[in-house]
């Protein structure tokens, strides 16, 4: 069923995509602005950080800035814990949201709405009224100190992501899988053959979400660890905060270098976005 | 099937060897080679004050064999909270760094340890600043040491005074004073100030500071009786509500937004003629490379009869509830206020310390402005009051404030807005 | 299998709704099946009840009961019934101010931000060149986080240096203190918010990805623009996407903290309080206070309202949310 007139689309295309690339263009350099002026800051002596009105540009490039702040701390070390964890909740959210989603979006079980509705009250209590207990929880099974809180959780589910999946799986159509089951085929072969790659965009961005989550999670480092060896580098940024002053220089740089990781995960990551590659009426083999 | 089985493998030894590495963390708070870990925490981590209280660490671990100290950096803000957590979890450190102001707070909320068993000789407290120690006593008992202070000081350009005519060596004494002399510092272009002389809410003075300094030094609670709505007090307040008219609402908005961020300063800016400010104000001047001659001195007194009341914070170091060693926690928190780290804290951070001996001695190896400012800053100290959280009113300054913000912003007089705030406060009363 | 589902793919969208309707199985097969539906049902759930059971079921509990005591976390826990729901509801002025930021947050930050959200997955679905950087570009906001990026915008927010208001001057707008402007502020947080809009666009996109081009193509064919395909085809196929924002963004606007924690003085809540919102008021009585109690029972009230709107929100849903596979019913 491919058309024909292709070419009067492509004449018709130049115009609106010249649009298009211009607008993306304005908002691109809107939206670098502050990215900009983080990593000029990170430039700058602490002098010119603190002049009046303040230099739009540093007058020498102060490159050191970034071996410096790398070296005040353990931040070798920290980026070795922070990827661990930030992998092993990648792959644990991943795995464990769709398998639940999946039940909730494909199976007809007893109790399926009123579960599902428990799940997403989870969402609704804010943080750190439970913060208290749950790390006396955490603190009875021992469980201080190490990565654990920080880990497991991610193999336990999380409201979001099952929510989000469950989404994605419903628009699916049940024609293939009906098809699969009369062949004898039971859930988790379908959960994993024919679900999960077709809604490949909607797991990348699980994984996007959750590795960014945890690279650039605070809250969480630093609650449950009191070995300055198993920092992460949310954690050991916070070494530049003062209680008198801020060291903005370093602040900044380090701030500039835990980004990149997060933004080079995204750019592998979205060749998987491409225009029809995961098409929900299962035009694939 | 086989990759799903291949991936499922890898997945589960990846998490053995996560369990691993964790809990390789562990802390061994046991005694480890017959010595006792003293677990220490601080908010110190910047390159300036991280090897300064390494080092005191160091000093005291090299100085016996019974007791090792171990330092772990919690970040600023964020290490009260992380405190309270452990403390709530039973497994809290031995020895943290925490605010003066509200240790009778958490002594009566159960968070600290009472330390009068660790302290035997009834000189230990004379080491102190008097004013430091009171606020460290819970219904007479000590639940804290000091071990840093702050007051505040008005800083002032001598260059700019030189200029309008002032005579660089004579700063105001008195708010009239300094209302006059503030006005002859302003620099207008048009409409638009290029320049305040002086604002009494910028920098490290609020509107409670204020009010303190014209009530002879005494805050919203004395002996746990509200005195929010003095003569004195709201006089101080229509003064503030003047200040605020004079200049209007736009311009101080303006200033505070410019230099909210923390990242440049009005007074270094040359924006502002007079800053108030503590006294470690000093090390940013001296960092920004700025060629301004500036000089300092105490706060005004509300009148010739007043005095030069300030505004007081500090630290303490003090034993978290449950710490498993009180003992050896309390030997390492006196050699941490004792005269030597203190010193030493002081000669290398210019921090006000609470160690009085120690502060003396320091001043004498100062030189040039740095010896000013700190000499300023110890006789302000004797004017200088600390503000205590009130047990009965832990909430009393989010209460004040509204009221106080109305007054300022002309919806309310300033009698009505201190009586009612304190009906308000009472109203909340615990 | 591929013959079935190409005649899915036809014009219009009676088509599409017309295949809602499920084929019949026969009865006996129906009750084995439902027996074993159901074990597998909870074999799939089984990892997240674990989780809730094990971690989650008992802090929640614990809050709960924890609202009607004096719970101060370190040294005391008496039962004292409602007295915390009647010290907010009657004696507590800033409660009534901190609800009031917080809705007037959520009222405008939730459609602007999924509005947004759409218009740039639209933009970005696009076959134009460079889309990938453009992609990382736009995507960038929502990864930048951490304290550096507050004070990177209270710099960009200041009046006079500020770059917002440097911009707003070249069309002559004077703009306003931004943050230290009571009247302004919240607009300020709402404007940092719009710049993340990244974050949403991931979703719609990966969506947008999974339409059919033919779908596309076959408009083509019937003659239809730019504007109308959005409309009747791209629209209808995210609608599941919006539910997903609109709900978790209204929950997640109803708890925005980290903000004003951040930006004002000691997270004392900025100029008249108009950056109290009701997380850091919650925050500054556990905290600050150590009311824990109180705070418990904050949040537990905020819970029953997002709780009531969650379920405006999922029945309204019912009527315009269109699932490809069926709602599963």
């Amino acid at each position: 069923m491919r058309l024909a007139g292709s070419l009067e689309r492509k004449k018709k295309f130049s115009f609106k995509n010249l649009l298009v690339f211009l607008i993306l263009l304005v908002g691109s350099m809107v939206l670098l602005t502050p990215l900009c002026w983080m990593i000029l800051t990170s430039l700058k002596s602490p002098q010119e950080i603190m002049q009046y009105p303040p230099p739009f540009l540093p007058q020498k490039f102060h490159f050191s800035n970034y071996l410096e702040a790398w070296k005040t701390g353990n931040f070798t070390r920290w980026s070795l814990n922070t990827l661990l964890i930030a992998v092993m909740n990648t792959i644990g959210n991943v795995l464990v949201n769709s398998f639940v989603a999946y039940g909730f979006a494909k199976i007809r079980f007893k109790g399926r709405n009123v579960l599902f509705i428990l799940v997403l009250s989870t969402m609704l209590l804010p943080g750190f009224v439970t913060m208290i207990p749950q790390y006396i929880l955490f603190s009875k099974l021992g469980w201080v100190n190490t990565y654990l809180p920080l880990i497991v959780p991610a193999f336990l589910g999380s409201a979001f992501n099952i929510f989000l999946l469950r989404q994605f799986m419903m628009t699916i159509p049940n024609e293939i899988a009906e098809a699969a089951i009369m062949d004898g085929a039971n859930h988790f072969r379908i959960w994993w053959t024919i679900t999960m790659p077709l809604i490949k965009p909607a797991l990348i961005t699980v994984a996007i979400f959750s590795f960014t989550g945890a690279w650039n999670d605070l809250l969480g480092p630093l609650l449950y660890l009191s070995d300055e060896n198993l920092y992460t580098l949310q954690l050991g940024l916070q070494t530049f905060k003062g209680s008198v002053q801020t060291q903005w220089n370093y602040l900044m740089a380090m701030s500039v270098m835990v980004l990149i990781p997060t933004i080079l995960i995204f750019f592998i990551f979205q060749r998987y976005f491409i225009k029809g590659a995961n098409v929900s009426a299962g035009m694939k083999g | 099937m086989k990759k799903m089985v291949g991936s499922l493998f890898l997945t589960v030894m990846i998490i053995l060897a996560t369990i691993l590495t964790g809990c390789s963390g562990k802390d061994v708070s046991a005694s480890s080679k017959g010595k006792v870990v003293v677990d220490f925490w601080t908010f110190w981590g910047s390159e300036t004050r991280r090897p300064v209280i390494d080092k005191i660490v160091n000093d005291f671990n090299n100085s016996q064999d019974k007791i090792i100290v171990k330092h772990t950096f919690i970040p600023w803000g964020d290490i009260w909270t992380k405190n309270l957590a452990a403390v709530a979890a039973g497994n809290p450190a031995d020895v943290v760094i925490n605010d003066i102001n509200s240790v009778s707070q958490r002594a009566e909320n159960n968070q600290v340890e009472d330390l009068s068993a660790y302290i035997k000789a009834n000189t230990f407290k004379e080491q102190f600043y008097t004013n430091l120690w009171d606020t460290v006593l819970y219904k007479g008992k000590p639940y804290a040491v000091p071990f840093t202070t702050d007051t505040r000081l008005l800083f002032y350009n001598k260059d700019a005074f030189k200029d309008a005519g002032l005579d660089p060596n004579k700063p105001p004494t008195t708010w009239k004073e300094l209302e006059k002399v503030a006005q002859k510092l302003d620099k207008k272009q048009g409409e638009k100030y290029t320049r305040i002389g002086y604002y009494p809410l910028f920098g490290g003075f609020g509107a409670p500071s204020w009010l303190k300094n014209a009530d002879d030094g005494m805050g919203f609670v004395e002996d746990g009786k509200l005195k929010i709505d003095t003569p004195k007090k709201v006089k101080a307040l229509k003064w503030l509500v003047d200040w605020q008219n004079r200049y209007g609402d736009k311009t101080i908005q303006t200033y505070e937004a410019e230099f909210s961020n923390g990242q440049t300063n009005p007074f270094i800016a040359g924006k502002v003629a007079l800053y108030t400010d503590v006294g470690t104000f000093y090390t940013q001047i001296r960092d920004s490379g700025t060629k301004m001659n500036f000089g300092v001195t105490t706060m005004p007194a509300f009148d010739e009869k007043s005095k030069p009341w300030s505004d007081g914070g500090g630290f303490v170091a003090e034993v978290p509830k449950g710490a498993k060693h009180p003992k050896e926690a309390m030997q390492f928190i006196k050699y941490l206020t004792g005269e030597k780290a203190q010193k030493y804290w002081a000669e290398k951070n210019y921090d006000n310390v609470a160690n009085k001996k120690a502060a003396e001695t320091v001043m004498q190896g100062l030189t040039g402005d740095a010896k000013v400012v700190y000499q300023e800053a110890v006789k302000s100290l004797q004017y200088t009051t600390l503000s205590p959280v009130p047990i009965h009113y832990p909430d009393y300054q989010n209460r004040i404030n509204p009221f106080i913000d109305r007054a300022m912003k002309g919806k309310m007089s300033p009698d009505e807005a201190l009586e009612k705030a304190e009906k308000d406060v009472e109203k909340m009363k615990q | 299998m591929e013959k079935g589902t190409v005649s899915q793919v036809d014009t219009g969208l009676t088509q599409m709704a017309l295949n809602r309707e499920r084929t019949k199985v026969p009865v006996r097969f129906v009750s084995q099946l439902n027996w074993k539906q159901n074990v597998t049902g909870y074999v799939f759930v089984l990892p997240w009840i674990i989780g809730f059971l094990c971690l989650t079921a008992g802090p929640l509990l614990f809050s709960l009961y924890a609202s009607f005591t004096d719970y101060n976390i370190t040294s005391k826990m008496n039962f004292i019934g409602l007295e915390n729901y009647k010290r907010m509801f009657t004696m507590d002025d800033m409660f009534w101010t901190s609800l009031w930021n917080t809705i007037y947050y959520v009222v405008f930050s939730v459609p602007l931000t999924t509005i947004g959200a759409i218009f740039v997955a639209v933009l970005l679905n696009q076959k134009v060149k460079g889309m990938r950087i453009f992609r990382t570009i736009f995507y960038l906001p929502a990864i930048l986080s951490g304290v550096a990026v507050y004070f990177l915008w209270m710099q960009l927010l200041s009046p006079s240096t500020g770059l917002v208001n440097q911009f707003l001057h070249i069309f002559g707008i004077e703009g306003p203190s931004w943050l230290f402007d009571p009247n302004w502020t919240k607009p300020a947080l709402i404007l940092m918010k719009l710049w993340g809009v990244g974050g949403g666009m991931l979703l719609y996109l990966g969506r947008m990805q999974g339409i059919a081009p033919s779908l596309y193509e076959a408009a083509d064919l019937d003659g239809a623009n730019s504007l109308e395909k959005f409309f009747h085809i791209t629209l209808p196929m995210i609608t599941p996407i919006i539910f997903f924002d609109v709900v978790t963004s209204t929950i997640g606007s109803f708890q925005i903290f980290q903000e004003a924690y951040v930006m004002t003085q000691n997270g004392e809540g900025g100029p008249s309080n108009s950056l109290l919102f009701y997380n850091l008021h919650m925050w500054n009585n556990a905290f600050k206070s150590f009311d824990m109690g109180y705070a418990s029972a904050m949040a537990w009230f905020l819970f029953g309202i997002i709780m009531v709107l969650t379920f405006i929100n999922l029945k309204a849903g019912r009527k315009w949310v269109y699932y490809e596979g069926g709602d599963g019913k």
